[in-house]
């Protein structure tokens, strides 16, 4: 018969129910790790008082009953105060929230406030999940949900334990499971806990997950307007960040980060350059030794307004053909400016936008900086390594004479004085040989001359003195960044009455071997140059820091060139699992979804066309069997294996499940007379040094005679039958003193 | 003198035998409806006969928080949001997976402990059964009711109630009363139901008037698993059982017992007297000097001997019901209480033979299940209301027999006894 395994008392669920509340509490707050809103004094202050009501819940019974009917007017004062303070909405809400819950993790709960807990910790997460679209709210929201179902379960059981009681006044002070001991829980909870049940749980969970995927992805979608940005109430703040004034070091600075910045999937692969160049910003006015975007320049390029929309039509044409789409997952704290490798024919935003367009710049910049992930859709992008710019080019034209402002706007300004001016003319002699030279060939030389004198740092020294410190750098000899050598370009194309600017963005990428994107980090943060070439009225791109050619050679596409940045590390993996979260959650749409439906039919489609196929071989094949001549070998192989196949079938049915059902009767599992036996075995066998398999031949001279009979009484009770066990507990006294002796006798023996 | 109930046993009321027998609910054995699709998606979609799904407070919570969350998914277009939506859907399946796995392989029964007695605490236990291999069974409530039923003919069916078939009934007073004849009761499954594992369950009620009572499980409900829905079964298990009337206290008056005639009498029913009644065969913990061993020779089988019973004095009650003499309700239900009472402590007494309602012939109350029937018949007797031959003479009838217990009103209230017409006991 099977032995009834004990229940859980109605103090223990209550002290379960305790346990889980205080884990939930702080799942919920531990969410500020990855929400860049200011609560990390909230949330420590919430985490070790949650943890001390944890490991002592007698302690919150300490709290004179007064502080409770303070509690309430406390938290909106508190909740006033920040909102006045700080003037942000989300971030007091979110601070509330903690507040609340640190009261609720360090009281003790009726049944509401343990469903007030469940809504302030969802609530928090999901706050959380939806401004950062963080891989860690993915596995956050599933751990809180497991805790959060068991803490439910819980509270059903404490509810039903305690049904129908009659119910004395109000609850005492210090409720009566606090006086009881964890280690106690859980040894209670390793008897009551049935390993069936518990894997039933865990495949129910597994199930959970499967069905939540199964509606997330046929859940139907359609667009309702935009009206709810959870990230309008709370403040965007950058962690690294390209903006429109870059001093000399912010881009080498960004490249100390090894974050990811931008996943790109792209649906031809032929398509990706062997060196792509993501444009974000043009910088085109030096001064004091730092680039900007000239306040003319952006008024003339940006002055068309903030457009509102998912969709930008850019001036490039689709290429005839199947399009190709470049997703782009845009990560937070990186710039306003979207990475793009140049002109585009559409861009498309998951979500409505605010943004400015700069067609001749071939800049998109939003308004604000996101503060979560954004995703975009660029089709027909164009990446060469040239920009049409036919406006610049008549404006070349129109704006004859050399006042500032045509200066500026034909991105002619040097921006240093005559002393540097005249420094800058030499060295353009020294290059070109006082001859003018069309624009490829003049970057080939300057690129060749930088190269010549200065090596690449990323530590440069740029010398002291008077002058333009850029200027400075040129003249010696010293290393420097790809900043000091675009600067330096473009100063000297523009001294040669070139038109030339600096652009920032990103350089290179790997491609990610598990997931099949590119992978592109602020570590491959990086400038270059862009000269105008009047002949053909485009910008084109050079690259002066040594070691990275932008040349024609680079411009190769394809598979083979990916070879080279293919990343199979684990770090790849990691963002692969990034991407996924990407592309099949967060980026998940009405057009995803009809996609996923097209891949499913096509799967079950093709499966079943594989599955037609392999019956009609088999078909075949038992055919081909049977026509084949029947020798008497082959039918007595036949008859011998449906012989053996009985005769295994016949000996599992006789012996096979009685040994079975043995094997399990005897399983010393959960039996605690078996387990204590087994403990007492242990000791004696570390006492006596002698193995436990080992210990009949062995004991007869390694220890007493009356250990021996303890040992084989302990055996008996350890893996013999019920019905010949010895009385327990007389045994475990024996195994006791035997203990001492033995201990007694090695002591004597060492000394 | 008082009356304390007899710890009397009734074989009508034994619990029922056998591994299905009484067993009601989804783990009850019953012949299996054929599987198909549709039923199936029906019974997804529609909730079965007889089972109500009410949301709770937090599963209105948890309804109001998806339709939060989905209205700001669809306004937003946020995945995020999605996800969590269908997280909540997924639980709220879950919820109903769990639920249904927890009412699945449980059956209940009613067992009713006899007898059940006016103004006594009677016990109906309710017997569980978790027939799953592994799964318990958790946080189940039964409701219970007990109720009077009506005697006489069920009116006849209609489809369509009129003002006219209600005459001057008022119903919220007719329903008000029904309500208050009503018992209801929960109890409620505080512990773990094992697997294979069963559990009795009682519930300890107040008959308040002798009749006959129907008891009834009203209804199951669980919150299980996590509190969102309240599921509710209702079930037809009922049983019916006598009420008998409940006990008296009376005083004797004089004397007046039974004449003895001489050398007694032998009663015809198996005693420890010295006639011989019968012989039967031999049972188990028979004393061997009772095995009549020339009969167990002619047989070839061990017979024992059985003997009749003696008595010295009996005492035959006749109780009329003459609506003409008990004009008062509270003074009938006296009489029939002081009845019962009498007739149960004579049969104790040994000095019951018979006992006569009207003018029905007398019956013989010869074993505890004469006595049983007799209680069962006195629980439902109603006041006569056509007049029998002899309602003309009360106490000093009939004067041609002996030992006849008759009944006749003392005062407003109480009710008397009389011997051959001699007062003997009075309420």
């Amino acid at each position: 018969m099977e032995k009834k395994r004990p229940q859980l008392s109605l103090e223990e669920l209550h002290q379960l129910k305790w346990l889980l509340g205080g884990v939930l509490v702080l799942l919920s707050v531990w969410t500020v790790f990855y929400l860049e809103i200011e609560a990390w004094t909230l949330m420590g202050l919430t985490t070790v008082a949650v943890m001390a009501a944890l490991i002592r819940p007698a302690l919150p019974a300490r709290l004179p009953p007064w502080t409770h009917r303070l509690v309430f007017p406390a938290v909106v004062m508190f909740f006033i105060g920040d909102l006045w303070l700080n003037t942000q909405v989300l971030p007091a809400i979110v601070r509330l929230d903690i507040l609340l819950l640190l009261y609720r993790g360090v009281s003790y709960r009726q049944k509401r406030d343990d469903l007030q807990v469940i809504i302030l910790g969802l609530f928090l997460i999901v706050v959380a999940g939806v401004l950062t679209v963080s891989l860690a709210f993915a596995a956050q929201i599933l751990v809180f949900t497991a805790c959060a179902l068991a803490f439910l379960l819980v509270i059903n059981l404490v509810e039903s334990a305690d049904a129908g009681r009659p119910k004395d006044g109000a609850p005492p002070r210090v409720p009566a499971w606090t006086h009881l001991g964890w280690r106690r829980l859980w040894a209670r909870l390793r008897e009551v806990a049935d390993w069936r049940v518990l894997v039933l749980g865990g495949v129910l969970f597994v199930g959970v997950v499967g069905v939540s995927a199964l509606l997330f992805l046929a859940i139907p979608r359609f667009q309702l307007e935009n009206s709810l940005f959870l990230e309008r109430f709370a403040a965007k703040k950058a962690r690294t960040g390209f903006n429109d004034n870059i001093k000399f070091g912010d881009v080498t600075e960004i490249q100390q980060d090894t974050s990811v910045a931008l996943s790109v999937d792209v649906t031809d692969r032929s398509q990706i350059p062997a060196a792509p160049y993501w444009r974000m910003l043009v910088l085109d006015e030096y001064r004091a030794g730092s680039f900007r975007l000239s306040p003319l320049l952006r008024y003339r390029e940006f002055s068309r307004g903030e457009r509102v929309g998912d969709t930008i039509r850019g001036t490039a044409r689709s290429p005839r053909g199947e399009p190709v789409y470049w997703t782009f997952y845009f990560e937070s704290g990186v710039s306003r400016y979207l990475p793009l490798l140049g002109p585009f024919a559409q861009v498309r935003f998951r979500e409505t936008q605010n943004y400015r367009v700069a067609t001749n710049l071939g800049v998109v910049a939003l308004r604000e900086e996101p503060a979560a992930m954004t995703a975009y859709r660029v089709e027909g992008m164009d990446a060469s390594d040239r920009l049409p710019d036919a406006n610049f080019a008549l404006r070349l034209l129109k704006l004859p004479g050399t006042d500032p402002q045509s200066t500026t706007l034909k991105m002619l300004g040097l921006g240093v004085n005559a002393a540097d001016q005249a420094t800058l003319a030499g060295m353009v002699r020294e290059i070109t040989g006082g001859v003018a030279l069309p624009v490829a060939e003049f970057s080939r030389r300057t690129e060749a001359w930088l190269a010549r004198r200065h090596r690449y740092s990323l530590n440069p020294n740029v010398p002291g003195g008077a002058g333009d410190p850029l200027v400075r750098w040129m003249a010696s000899g010293e290393a420097g960044h790809c900043e000091l050598f675009a600067g330096s370009f473009v100063l000297l194309a523009r001294t040669a009455g070139l038109s030339a600017r600096v652009v920032t963005g990103f350089r290179g990428g790997t491609w990610n071997g598990y997931s099949n994107n590119f992978t592109i980090r602020n570590s491959d943060a990086h400038a270059w140059c862009e000269v105008f070439d009047a002949a053909s009225a485009a910008w084109l791109r050079t690259d002066p820091t040594p070691g990275a050619d932008a040349g024609p050679g680079e411009q190769a596409k394809g598979e083979a060139t990916l070879a080279r940045r293919l990343d199979r590390s684990w770090a790849a993996r990691w963002d692969s699992l990034r991407v996924f979260w990407y592309r099949r959650i967060v980026n998940f749409d009405q057009r995803s979804q009809v996609e996923t439906l097209k891949a499913v039919k096509e799967a079950t489609e093709k499966s079943g066309q594989q599955l037609r196929v392999k019956l009609s071989e088999m078909v075949e094949r038992l055919k081909a069997w049977l026509a084949s001549p029947w020798t008497a070998e082959r039918v007595a192989k036949i008859l011998g294996s449906v012989v053996a196949l009985a005769g295994l079938i016949w000996a599992w049915r006789e012996f096979g499940r009685g040994w079975w059902r043995q094997l399990r009767r005897n399983a010393p599992s959960g039996d605690p007379v078996r387990l204590q036996a087994g403990r007492w075995l242990r000791e004696l066998t570390v006492l006596t040094g002698a193995s436990e398999s080992a210990q009949a031949s062995a004991r007869s001279w390694v220890v007493g005679p009356e250990t021996a009979r303890v040992i084989d009484d302990l055996q008996r009770l350890r893996f013999g039958a019920r019905a010949t066990w010895p009385e327990p507990e007389a045994v475990f006294r024996r195994a006791r003193v035997a203990v001492r002796a033995e201990r007694r006798r090695g002591r004597v023996t060492a000394s | 003198m008082s009356a304390a109930p007899a710890a009397l046993t009734s074989p009508q009321v034994a619990p029922p035998s056998g591994p299905a027998a009484g067993w009601s609910g989804p783990g009850a054995r019953s012949k299996r409806r054929r599987f198909t699709w549709n039923a199936l998606l029906w019974a997804l979609i529609f909730p079965q006969r007889g089972q109500r799904i009410l949301p709770t407070l937090s599963g209105t919570l948890l309804i109001a928080l998806s339709l939060g969350i989905g209205m700001a998914a669809y306004n937003s277009a946020n995945n995020i949001l999605f996800i969590t939506l269908s997280l909540l859907l997924a639980c709220l399946i879950l919820s109903g997976v769990l639920s249904w796995l927890n009412f699945r392989g449980v059956a209940w029964r009613l067992e009713l402990a006899p007898p059940l007695r006016a103004g006594h605490e009677a016990v109906v236990g309710l017997g569980l059964r978790n027939g799953k291999p592994f799964l318990p069974t958790y946080g189940l409530w039964f409701e219970l009711l007990a109720r009077p039923v009506e005697e006489g003919p069920p009116p006849p069916p209609k489809s369509t109630i009129t003002g006219n078939d209600l005459g001057d009934l008022d119903v919220r007073a007719a329903w008000k009363q029904a309500a208050l004849a009503e018992q209801r009761g929960q109890l409620f499954l505080r512990e773990r139901l094992d697997p294979r594992g069963e559990l009795r369950l009682d519930w300890l009620f107040k008959p308040t008037k002798r009749g006959r009572l129907s008891v009834e499980l009203a209804g199951i409900g669980s919150q299980f698993p996590f509190g969102f829905l309240r599921k509710h079964l209702t079930t037809e298990l009922r049983e019916e059982r006598f009420v008998w009337p409940a006990p008296v206290d009376y005083r004797r008056l004089a004397e007046a017992g039974a004449r003895r005639t001489a050398g007694g009498e032998r009663a015809a029913r198996a005693g420890q007297g010295l006639d011989l009644l019968a012989l039967r065969r031999y049972a188990s913990g028979d004393s061997h000097r009772l095995i009549h061993w020339k009969a167990s020779a002619r047989s070839r089988t061990l017979l024992v001997r059985q003997f009749a019973a003696e008595t010295t004095e009996g005492f035959s009650i006749w109780l009329r019901t003459d609506a003409a003499i008990w004009t008062r309700p509270e003074q009938f239900e006296r009489l029939v209480s002081f009845c019962a009472t009498l007739a149960e402590d004579l049969f104790r007494a040994g000095q019951l033979t018979a006992l006569a309602i009207d003018d029905e012939a007398p019956l013989p109350v010869r074993r505890v299940r004469d006595l049983e029937q007799l209680l069962d018949r006195l629980a439902i007797i109603q006041p006569r209301k056509e007049l029998g031959p002899g309602h003309a003479v009360l106490a000093a009838e009939p004067k041609a027999k002996r030992n006849v217990l008759t009944f006749a009103p003392d005062g407003a209230h109480a009710v008397a006894a009389y011997v051959d017409g001699e007062k003997t006991a009075t309420t």
